[in-house]
């Protein structure tokens, strides 16, 4: 019994020793952190006229100033802070004159030092700011910090840090292997990091695009979305053919986006894809492409599986003229399950634009559309019972 | 004469003094420089006529307005930048010497003024009451180039933004979300708004519309300066009747041309 | 005795979870001040996400709160309200805020159960923005029809009587990037937010709530998010999701069947649903908690609510123990079934009935012989201590990274209050629960009651 209490009063001290010394921490922490705002404000308020003088002269053809009088720390970080703030807004001569000027305030050397410091935490903080001063001479010491960081939130960090910072392709490939090196599907990711680059990203692109890394090749083409790169079309030709899946599917999505001439039978093999990515970007390319000639394919591809290849075909479709149209009514009357819900949704949406059409043309168009409607469905809007669809299979692609 | 009078005479020769050294420079850049110190002047001036004797640069010198209570300081040689940076060394200077909060006016003149601009300009600093070094600005006209209306959350985007587009002699105010914003182009009729899509209290595409049904004679156009890389995003923006739209990070002399491409 | 040491065990085992949650911090905090949320709220590459609010008489905070949804900042994602067939003004709100109109012939593509749907509604002008108007089901089934609406591969769920931070979204789908094949869940922070100013759908000053009610779960809600969740994600043995802010991805969602309905705790019940599944088809996965993504909540602020809610989630819980009773100690679950589950039984479950009896045991002791009393004393300290510890434990976390609360006085008063909430708050915690726990057997499966306020009166009175 006896000790049974000793060991409760053991376990009342010790809690009562961490509390003290909890609250104590707490308290420390906290007048510290104030403080440090504190400071930080006034330094703030100190330099604004340095700052008002930075902005103002950052675009004239003259060579800025360093921050006047000697700098504390707390003084280096904020000056450092705000001129690493206008360099991620700014783009072109602007920026480089900012971090001209990060570099000769020796900001750039003292996170090079701080780099490798015992603590990772000031590692870890170095390396971002070094990305944020686009510091090339840092990178191969980057490369090394992220080799021996395990892949995640602070490997990212330093990721981002790299690509920033390079000033060779090779430094950028490096990273991303590295990155990719952990097996997880993370192309998207990777491909946002790379667009951080400051080289050009359109030749780095093409340039992943014919690595022998298939990893690299995916990132390459998911970085492709929203660039331009006409370029690097007939590489896309080539992975068109490619035999990793992934790689193939965003290969004929770009390829098909860059609204290429397509032979009659490259549509029947893609639109017979066993791969819906596929099915559903060429559906969406063929409203585009005007190929009124794949009106037959559309409708058969609107009892697609997939949602997506439904909603493409109907899409295109609606945008192939009054043969599309018809096709759709049809469809909507007398197709079943999911391809007449598909056709039925666009055709509402089509008719629902009635007085939106400013151009002649448009109008001309939508009263075709609107004549075709009315011999289909009698001028009655087509019923359809909302929310229950049963009997359709599930369909949770997306 | 009486000591008003002799003084006001002497002001008068001041003003025309600087301005005969103003034309001695022409050509070679010419930086002229006010400070206003409401009651310690005579300290202000030692303090001043200290620094500007270590300047590398010869020729400098400060002069006394005592009715004005304003010291003129000449920088021949000077472009604005070096005596920009020049008055914010001097500044921090009389601020360490606890010499109150000096206001101070600045220009770098390239055509010489009449004195009577100058005499404007040391009026100006007198009148300021901002601590911020003021760079003084001929006004062109009555209304400058243009209104802009400067929209963004983030209070260093919308600052630099004012202070570069104050310079080329636009006129501008600040929002930092849409609300203050649909507020101000109603009460203010901007010609032009610079705006971001992230906005508070209400999103950017919703914003646009909104400000297309205002009651304003002419809507202001809309340039939209954005994080937003998003392909529909951007194409929803022009259907809404966007002017113009540049994405972040962005170049400012980019800017600068479209803008000026907006307002023509 | 055992009384003595089961507080100490429990106490114990929470501080070793509180400890993972120490070594995680300093990560956290660095990868919130060093990611690059601005370049990725703009960026294609991104995620798109359905956002799921379901509103049950929701229309005093359902305008402010949409408002808030609808200026988040995130590249792309859509807003989907569900009106659980609300008896007051939900819906006319809502139609009369943004102008919506009914869509002919919506295309409903989900195929979860739920009730009937009576229309949805849609305004071009607010291209991300869907209302669904049902009839009565549930929190439950509400989500389920809003995933059946969705366009978008993750989902996420808000509570309508919350408010996110702008950044909150593009922090948790950072997380979600980071590892997209096995992230299936990732919670949010939930934090108070009586007190706090609001404005235009966003927070605009922060600070302690001013009744006492609301101030006790802010310290509560500290404690288990903070000092509990990171060291329970650490080892991917969340059970739990908060409501008010989660994202999911929505194939794994419909692979478990959707949400449950009919009882609540739906949110707990999904996770434990995830794991199952995931760890039943052995698929790697995880199940991932962002504090730096945060959301504010309004919490009950009278002892009505507040124990009608406390009540309800004592039956939730139960009944989700009950119903997964079989991975208790089921080598197959792993981490879930040897700590995960076991813990939410012995130590969250079954606490009550533990401290009840042990102090039953030791006032009959004391009783039996007065000598004894200082025992009783030891009890009570030890209770007392080890719960104040873990108190301290989290202001600590919360001040290493996140500081939301910045002034000295703040500090002080979350101390106070940390002490206070043992005499008393504590004790209602553990009479609501067998309360619950009462409910549950007598089958009353009510919702009780739950009053809004809205957001400007809020900020006025709290």
């Amino acid at each position: 019994m006896f000790s049974n209490i000793a060991l409760a009063y053991g376990f009342i001290y010790i809690c009562l020793a961490m509390i003290t010394a909890g609250i104590i921490l707490l308290f420390c922490m906290k007048i510290k952190h104030n403080a440090a705002l504190r400071k930080i404000e006034a330094y703030t308020a100190k330099h604004r006229d340095y700052f008002v003088y930075v902005q103002m002269h950052l675009h004239d053809d003259v060579k800025l100033q360093l921050p006047p009088g000697r700098l504390d720390r707390i003084e280096a970080d904020v000056i450092q802070a705000k001129l690493m703030e206008w360099i991620e807004q700014l783009k072109g001569e602007a920026r480089e004159k900012l971090l001209l000027l990060c570099r000769e305030a020796g900001f750039v050397e003292r996170d090079i030092r701080s780099l490798s410091s015992f603590r990772k935490g000031k590692r870890i903080e170095a390396a971002y700011r070094l990305g944020g001063m686009r510091a090339s001479e840092a990178v191969p010491q980057l490369l090394k910090l992220l080799a021996r960081t395990n892949y995640g939130p602070l490997a990212i960090i330093i990721a981002r840090a790299i690509a920033k910072s390079a000033d060779q392709p090779e430094q950028i490939r490096d990273m991303l292997l590295q990155l990719l090196a952990s097996g997880k599907p993370i192309h998207a990711l990777a491909a946002d990091i790379l667009l951080e680059t400051r080289l050009d990203s359109a030749s780095l692109l093409r340039r992943f695009l014919d690595d022998p890394e298939p990893g690299l090749v995916k990132v390459a083409l998911v970085a492709m979305w929203g660039q331009a790169v006409p370029s690097a079309v007939p590489t896309l030709d080539r992975l068109v053919g490619s035999s990793e899946k992934d790689v193939r599917a965003e290969a004929v999505k770009l390829y098909l986006s860059s609204n290429p001439v397509l032979k009659d039978a490259t549509i029947a093999q893609l639109m017979n894809d066993h791969e819906w990515e596929v099915r559903a970007a060429c559906a969406q390319a063929l409203g585009r492409l005007h190929a009124a000639g794949s009106i037959p394919l559309l409708a058969e591809a609107l009892k697609d599986d997939n949602w997506h290849v439904r909603n493409y075909s109907a899409e295109s479709l609606a945008l192939l003229g009054e043969q599309g149209f018809e096709t759709l009514c049809q469809a909507a009357l007398h197709g079943t399950g999911p391809a007449r819900e598909t056709a039925l949704y666009r055709i509402e949406r089509i008719m629902a634009k009635e007085g939106n059409h400013e151009e002649v043309e448009q109008m001309v168009d939508f009263n075709k559309k609107k004549l075709l409607y009315d011999r289909y469905f009698g001028g009655a809007k087509p019923s359809k019972r909302i929310g229950k669809m049963a009997g359709v299979g599930g369909d949770y692609t997306a | 004469m009486s000591q008003a009078t002799l003084q006001r005479v002497q002001s008068t020769d001041l003003y025309d003094e600087l301005e005969q050294e103003a034309r001695q420079h022409r050509g070679s850049g010419f930086a002229l420089m006010f400070l206003y110190s409401a009651d310690r002047l005579s300290e202000m001036k030692d303090a001043v006529r200290g620094y500007v004797e270590q300047l590398s640069a010869s020729g400098a010198q400060v002069r006394e307005d005592a009715a004005m209570r304003t010291l003129a300081v000449t920088l021949p040689g000077y472009s604005l930048d070096a005596a920009h940076y020049e008055a914010l060394l001097l500044k921090q200077l009389l601020e360490e010497q606890r010499l109150g909060e000096p206001r101070i006016t600045l220009a770098a003149l390239t055509e010489p003024p009449a004195s009577s601009v100058i005499k404007q300009m040391a009026e100006a600093t007198r009148l300021s009451t901002s601590s911020d070094i003021y760079i003084y600005t001929e006004q062109k006209s009555e209304r400058g180039r243009g209104r802009i209306l400067i929209v963004d959350q983030d209070a260093a985007v919308r600052d630099f933004l004012h202070i570069r587009l104050a310079m080329q002699g636009y006129e501008t105010l600040q929002a930092a979300d849409g609300l203050e914003a649909l507020d101000l182009i109603v009460k203010w009729e901007p010609d032009l708004m610079i705006t971001e899509l992230n906005l508070h209290g209400i999103d950017g595409l919703p914003f646009i519309h909104h400000i297309q049904q205002l009651a304003v004679k002419h809507p202001p156009k809309i340039v939209v300066l954005t994080e937003k890389r998003v392909e529909q995003t951007i194409s929803q923006c022009f259907e809404s009747g966007v002017d113009d739209y540049v994405t972040k990070p962005f170049s400012p002399v980019e800017l600068d041309a479209r803008i000026r491409r907006c307002l023509q | 005795m055992t009384a003595i040491y089961y507080v100490m065990i429990v106490s114990a085992l929470y501080f070793v979870i509180m400890m993972l949650s120490f070594r995680n911090i300093w990560n956290i905090s660095r990868r919130a001040a060093y990611s690059a949320y601005n370049t990725l709220s703009g960026s294609e590459l991104v995620p798109s996400v359905s956002l799921l609010v379901p509103a049950y008489n929701e229309e005093l905070t359902i305008t402010e709160n949409v408002r808030c949804l609808m200026t988040l900042n995130y590249p792309n994602y859509e807003v989907i309200v569900i009106n659980d067939g609300s008896s007051d003004d939900t819906l006319d709100v809502l139609l009369k805020e943004y102008e919506l109109e009914a869509i002919p012939n919506p295309e409903i593509r989900g195929r979860l159960d739920t009730q009937r749907i009576r229309g949805v509604y849609h305004n071009p002008q607010y291209p991300h923005l869907y209302v669904i108007d049902k009839e009565n089901g549930g929190k439950a089934d509400s989500l389920n029809a809003g995933i059946n609406l969705s366009r978008y591969p993750l989902i996420s769920s808000i509570d309508a009587d919350s408010l996110l931070e702008k950044d909150a979204l593009i922090r948790m789908a950072r997380m979600y990037m980071e590892n997209p094949e096995e992230t299936v869940a990732i919670g949010g922070d939930v934090r108070i937010a009586n007190g706090c100013i609001i404005e235009n759908g966003a927070v605009k000053e922060v600070s302690l709530p001013r009744k006492m009610w609301p101030m006790f779960q802010s310290i509560e809600y500290l404690k288990a998010f903070l000092g509990g969740r990171i060291g329970w994600s650490h080892i991917n043995g969340l059970i739990i999701v908060s409501g008010a802010f989660g994202m999911f991805r929505k194939d794994y969602v419909i692979a478990v069947g959707g949400y449950r309905g009919g009882y609540p705790g739906e949110d707990m019940n999904i996770i434990i649903k995830l794991h199952r599944y995931m760890l039943k088809n052995k698929i790697p996965y995880r199940v991932a908690f962002c504090p730096e993504a945060v959301c504010w909540t309004q919490a009950p602020d009278s002892y009505h609510i507040l124990s009608n809610q406390r009540k309800r989630w004592g039956r939730g819980n139960l009944k989700n123990m009950i119903e997964n009773r079989d991975m208790l100690f089921n080598p197959r679950y792993k981490v879930m079934g040897w700590l995960t589950m076991p813990y939410n039984v012995i130590f969250e479950a079954l606490n009550p009935y533990f401290r009840i009896t042990g102090l039953l045991a030791l006032l009959g002791y004391v009783l039996m012989d007065m000598t004894n009393w200082h025992v009783l004393l030891v009890f009570g300290l030890v209770n007392f201590l080890g719960g104040y510890l873990l108190s301290i434990g989290a202001l600590l976390l919360e001040e290493m990274a996140f500081r939301r609360y910045n002034k000295l006085s703040d500090l002080v008063k979350m101390l106070l209050f940390s002490a206070l909430k043992f005499v008393g708050y504590h004790q209602l915690g553990v009479l609501w629960r067998v309360q619950g726990h009462i409910q549950y057997l007598q089958n009353n499966n009510t919702w009780g009651t739950m009053t809004r306020q809205s957001w400007k009166e809020k900020s006025k009175t709290a």
